[in-house]
């Protein structure tokens, strides 16, 4: 590295670190710790339901809810729904208001039916980027329903361990939830992701940016055993979803590629062609040193100018060696058949 | 006759009925065995018994019926460009613009279809069906195709592309280099190199009281062409090869979720089948100018192969507190196509041991995690992981013959095996509320069969502080160190001889640091900030040979804007630069001799703007992105080499009119440029390089434009 990339990187931390501590630093916007009621309790619940709650929360408020109708969560003939049991107070809690805090309101001139600007609202569970509530306690309410199958390796996942909401991927009050589709899926990754994002936009990349393919198709996003959040137990397997034909066994195998496939291949993107970590010959160097061909460095006197060369130019090494993923050919053993 | 009939008809039924009884009283009996477990009564809702009868839900918007949206037009294409089309597959020309999506929904019978139809005029197009009685069952139906453009400027002499048998036309001309083939420049064709996935999914879940089953069922085949290279002794050359590929899925899941436990039992068959098994082709190249060389050559395609898998997984909430997984997958890999013949070279046949390799490969991977909470503030993960890979392929000395034209040594094939334990133990400690330190260790043990290295571990030490602010945002900052260590290393255990200071970098001894630090913030609970970064260095410091170290280093940053209620606008960017310096010997028996390194940088910038409803009628939005990449390559002891480069810059407008309720208009203009150098192709035709008849594929440039005018219509 470079001394001014050196000094860059430097001053970037430096900038990230103040960054961090501001942010760290900031008051609080309500003070103090919201205290939910408690959603065991029968005579916290409003006295009328979700009616209570659209009466304001119609189209034309700064809240609208009324999506929640068009998606499988308001299906009353299927008992597991929300609003088959609490309706809106399923998910967000019990929103009765009990006499103190209806006194309280009423002395600071406010009146319970309608929640005008300024006043502090019933204390009701949110969910989201902006909720103030605990991530765990807004998990849980997604969890007492949805901890099953591949929802059953949540508690203690990276996202789950890194604070992440369900909220913060999913839209409850949607018609279609755009993180279930495959074009919506990506900016929600991404919005933490940035990276991957960039990656994408590489010269050779796995069909993401075109919304052909949803990052779960190889990441279980809900938790997982497997390195990365990958979907299958292994990192091979979640490759061989799409990649049959590379799934042997083979004859003549080559070592890495039984080993791992992200030895040789980056996952998101590369600007080597087939994503690879690097080109031939010098990737293929990195582990080849036998007599001959092999282990000759090759400079920019094999490029077209100078001698042409059959190790760097097209395939490189795959000019010969094309069944890099193993043969199942009896002489296939340079795999070259 | 017929009372016969009824008679099998009745003990059929009986049999039914039995088996359906059977099948009943078992699931009840696990269940109730699982209730049991979890010490609570069986009719408990868990849901608090609140009065519901003033819940007149009178505002609620219940829909009933049909309800959905359709898309119609016409889109344009200005120009051809594989790379533009490399996975939609739009070339030049114009498209019908069609998107559907209707749903039928019943709340109260609890029947719900959905109907997603996603860019049908396009060559990328898919079809997503699904519904049913929520909470009695769901069915799933999908449709995909998804083509994969690879090239558009390959050129063969070759006739045959896209079959298995390649020959040369009448009157060519062979030579010792591709300089002396005289017939090449006037029996070149242009040959695209392309295939296309289609997918066919089908998929039930029934679920019932705290059970669901289901099964999922995927058929997709993939045909066309892909790129192969096939030699003779020291020439050959670059062909295009058939691509027709059937793959089957089935996967049934059998699980329970109970308020304490959860279960699930899996299974997974997937089937491979290639309609081609191997590709011929003439040698374009003068045997006799190379020795006794073949005049055919034979590749093996991928052979037809099988995988199942059966698949346990359970969780135990064993108190408030302590909650405890536990998965088990085993596997078997099978492949048992015919062996080709060992050559096309008839004097040079080599017998075979065996007739096919009745591969086999076993693998088992299972996995059991401890989360406890120890304290309220202090939370301690334990995890234990196994995973192996044995291979039980039978082993053979095969005569074998190099490339057609020569009796080799013969060679036994290596089944590698791997088998991986790896120990987790991490802590977490909140410090306040809404700040923890998390601390861990891992210790991964990796045995490898017939490789150098027998045995690797490599331990990792890592913390991790995660913060959110209290006004939103948030804050997390990861460093992690690991250390692996080899057993001895064996440059002998390869069976050809590599220069003994040879470290394959998988194997080798490894020092790895790695940093992360990532902020957002929501200024004002509006205006979101996020900083990320990452950084990750390898040292291989006991290589002399191979890869002796690797570093890529990433910084990012977005900003979102609302500028208004409804109109937001964004803006990202990212830089990364990924560095490796390796080593070569160019002797068996010398010390390192030549050295290289590989600097590769790229950044990505990003800036859009989305407005929503203006004047309740007009959404309209702009996106624009520019990626670049530089890959620096230097080897010692000669010329340089030219910068790989690449500019990819993505221009999008969008936007739609509602003119009526139910009717709007909408219109993309999409353009995109592409500049790319690449000194593997730039430059090399067919003939260029003496001993390889490449395809001479140049590096891709393009711009495109795509307009797109469209009519939706919702109801």
């Amino acid at each position: 590295m470079t001394k001014n990339r050196q000094v860059f990187l430097a001053t970037f931390l430096l900038f990230g670190i103040a960054f961090s501590f501001q942010v760290l630093a900031q008051e609080p916007a309500q003070p103090g710790e919201r205290i939910l009621p408690n959603p065991n309790d029968p005579t916290a619940y409003t006295e009328k339901g979700a009616d209570t709650c659209l009466k304001c929360h119609d189209e034309e408020s700064e809240f609208p809810v009324f999506n929640i109708f068009k998606t499988r969560h308001a299906v009353r003939g299927d008992a597991r729904t929300p609003f088959a049991k609490l309706q809106c107070e399923t998910c967000h809690g019990p929103g009765g208001v009990d006499a103190t805090a209806t006194q309280a309101m009423r002395e600071r001139g406010g009146h319970i039916a309608k929640v005008r600007k300024g006043e502090p609202r019933p204390p009701m569970l949110n969910f989201g980027a902006k909720s103030k509530d605990p991530v765990t306690t807004q998990n849980k309410m997604c969890l007492q329903c949805h901890e099953r199958q591949n929802r059953m390796d949540w508690q203690g996942s990276t996202h789950a361990n890194n604070e992440v909401s369900c909220a913060s991927c999913h839209t409850v009050h949607a018609p279609r939830d755009p993180v279930l589709t495959a074009s919506g899926q990506p900016d929600k990754c991404f919005a933490c992701h940035l990276k991957q994002r960039a990656d994408f936009h590489k010269p050779s990349v796995h069909p993401v940016r075109f919304g052909i393919l949803p990052c779960s198709e190889c990441h279980s996003t809900h938790g997982s055993s497997t390195a990365s959040l990958l979907k299958k137990p292994t990192l091979n397997q979640t490759c061989f979803q799409c990649h049959a034909d590379k799934r042997g066994p083979f004859l003549w195998e080559h070592a890495p590629v039984a080993e791992d496939c992200s030895l040789c291949h980056l996952p998101h993107g590369s600007i080597n062609p087939s994503l690879l970590v690097k080109r031939p010959p010098l990737l293929c160097q990195q582990c080849h040193s036998q007599a001959g061909h092999p282990s000759v460095a090759y400079t920019g006197a094999g490029l077209p100018g100078g001698t042409p060369s059959a190790y760097l130019l097209a395939g490189g090494c795959t000019n010969c060696h094309s069944q890099v993923h193993g043969s199942n050919h009896p002489s296939g053993v340079k795999l070259m058949r | 006759m017929r009372r016969s009939n009824d008679k099998v008809r009745t003990e059929g039924d009986k049999t039914m009925r039995n088996a359906k009884r059977l099948f009943v009283s078992l699931a009840l009996a696990v269940q109730a065995a699982l209730v049991a477990a979890e010490d609570k009564p069986a009719d408990a809702s868990g849901w608090p018994a609140v009065d519901k009868s003033d819940w007149k839900c009178k505002y609620c918007a219940f829909q009933t019926g049909w309800s959905g949206e359709f898309e119609l037009g016409a889109a344009y294409v200005s120009d051809d460009s594989y790379k533009f089309g490399e996975y939609t597959g739009l070339e030049k020309g114009g498209y019908a613009v069609a998107n559907a999506n209707a749903r039928y929904t019943n709340p109260e019978s609890a029947n719900r279809w959905d109907l997603y139809a996603t860019n049908l005029g396009f060559p990328y197009r898919a079809v997503d069906v699904d519904g049913g009685k929520q909470g009695s069952y769901k069915l799933r139906l999908n449709y995909s195709e998804l083509p994969h453009y690879i090239s558009d400027s390959a050129r063969t002499p070759f006739i045959g592309s896209g079959g298995d048998s390649l020959t040369l036309p009448g009157g060519w001309v062979p030579s010792g280099t591709t300089s002396g083939m005289t017939a090449l420049a006037g029996s070149l064709q242009d040959v695209d190199i392309e295939n296309t996935r289609k997918r066919v999914g089908v998929g039930l879940t029934v679920p019932w009281r705290d059970w669901e089953a289901g099964v999922n069922v995927r058929h997709e085949t993939r045909e066309g062409t892909k790129r192969i290279a096939g030699a003779f002794l020291t020439t050959s050359a670059q062909m295009v090869a058939p691509v027709d590929y059937t793959t089957d899925d089935i996967e049934a899941a059998v699980s329970y979720a109970g308020a304490k436990s959860q279960v699930k039992l899996a299974y997974h068959f997937s089937t491979f089948r290639n309609g081609n098994e191997s590709l011929t082709w003439i040698n374009p190249f003068d045997p006799l100018l190379n020795g006794v060389a073949g005049g055919e050559g034979r590749l093996a395609l991928p052979p037809d192969n099988q995988f199942h898998q059966l698949l346990a997984s359970g969780a135990y909430q064993f108190t408030q507190k302590t909650r405890g997984t536990a998965n088990i997958a085993v596997g078997r890999m099978e492949q048992d196509e015919n062996f080709l013949a060992t050559t096309q070279n008839g004097p040079l046949l080599q017998p075979l041991p065996r007739s096919s390799l009745q591969g086999s490969v076993e693998t088992i991977t299972a996995d059991v995690k401890l989360m406890s909470l120890v304290t309220d503030k202090l939370r301690i993960d334990a995890a234990y992981k196994y995973d192996d890979r044995n291979n039980k392929t039978p082993q053979d000395t095969f005569s074998w013959v190099s490339t057609d034209s020569a009796v080799a040594m013969p060679r036994t094939n290596l089944p590698y095996s791997f088998t991986r334990n790896l120990f987790k133990l991490a802590a977490d400690y909140r410090l306040e509320k809404r700040d923890k330190v998390a601390a861990g260790i891992d210790y991964d043990i990796y045995d490898r069969t017939y490789q150098e290295v027998a045995k690797t571990k490599e331990s990792t030490a890592w913390v991790k502080y995660i913060a959110r602010a209290q006004d939103g945002g948030d804050v997390s900052f990861k460093f992690a160190h690991s250390d692996r260590n080899g057993s001895t290393y064996d440059p002998l255990a390869s069976p050809t001889l590599q220069n003994p200071l040879m470290r394959k970098y998988n194997m080798a001894d490894r020092a790895r640091d790695a940093l992360g630090l990532r902020v957002t913030q929501l200024m004002g609970g509006t205006v979101t900030v996020g900083l990320d970064f990452s950084y990750a260095a390898d040292d291989y410091s006991n290589s002399t040979v191979g890869l002796t170290s690797s570093d890529d280093m990433s910084i990012g940053g977005d900003l979102a804007v609302p500028l208004a209620k409804n109109t937001t606008f964004h803006v990202f960017a990212n830089y990364e630069e990924i560095n490796s310096e390796q080593a070569g010997a160019s002797s068996l028996v010398s010390p390192p001799d030549w050295s290289a390194t590989n600097n590769d940088v790229i950044g990505t910038v990003g800036i859009g703007l989305k407005q929503k409803a203006l004047a309740g009628k007009l959404d309209f939005g702009a996106d624009y992105t520019m990626s670049r990449s530089r890959g620096k390559t230097a080897v010692t002891g000669g010329p340089g080499f030219p910068d790989l480069t690449s500019q990819l810059g993505s221009f999008k407008l969008y936007g739609s009119y509602q003119f009526t309720k139910a009717m709007s208009v909408a219109a993309t203009y999409w353009y995109e440029s592409y500049r790319s150098q690449d000194w593997q192709l730039d430059g090399v035709t067919p003939s260029t390089i003496p001993n390889v008849l490449s395809l001479g594929e140049t590096s891709p440039n393009y711009n495109v434009n795509f307009v797109s005018l469209s009519l939706r219509y919702r109801f």
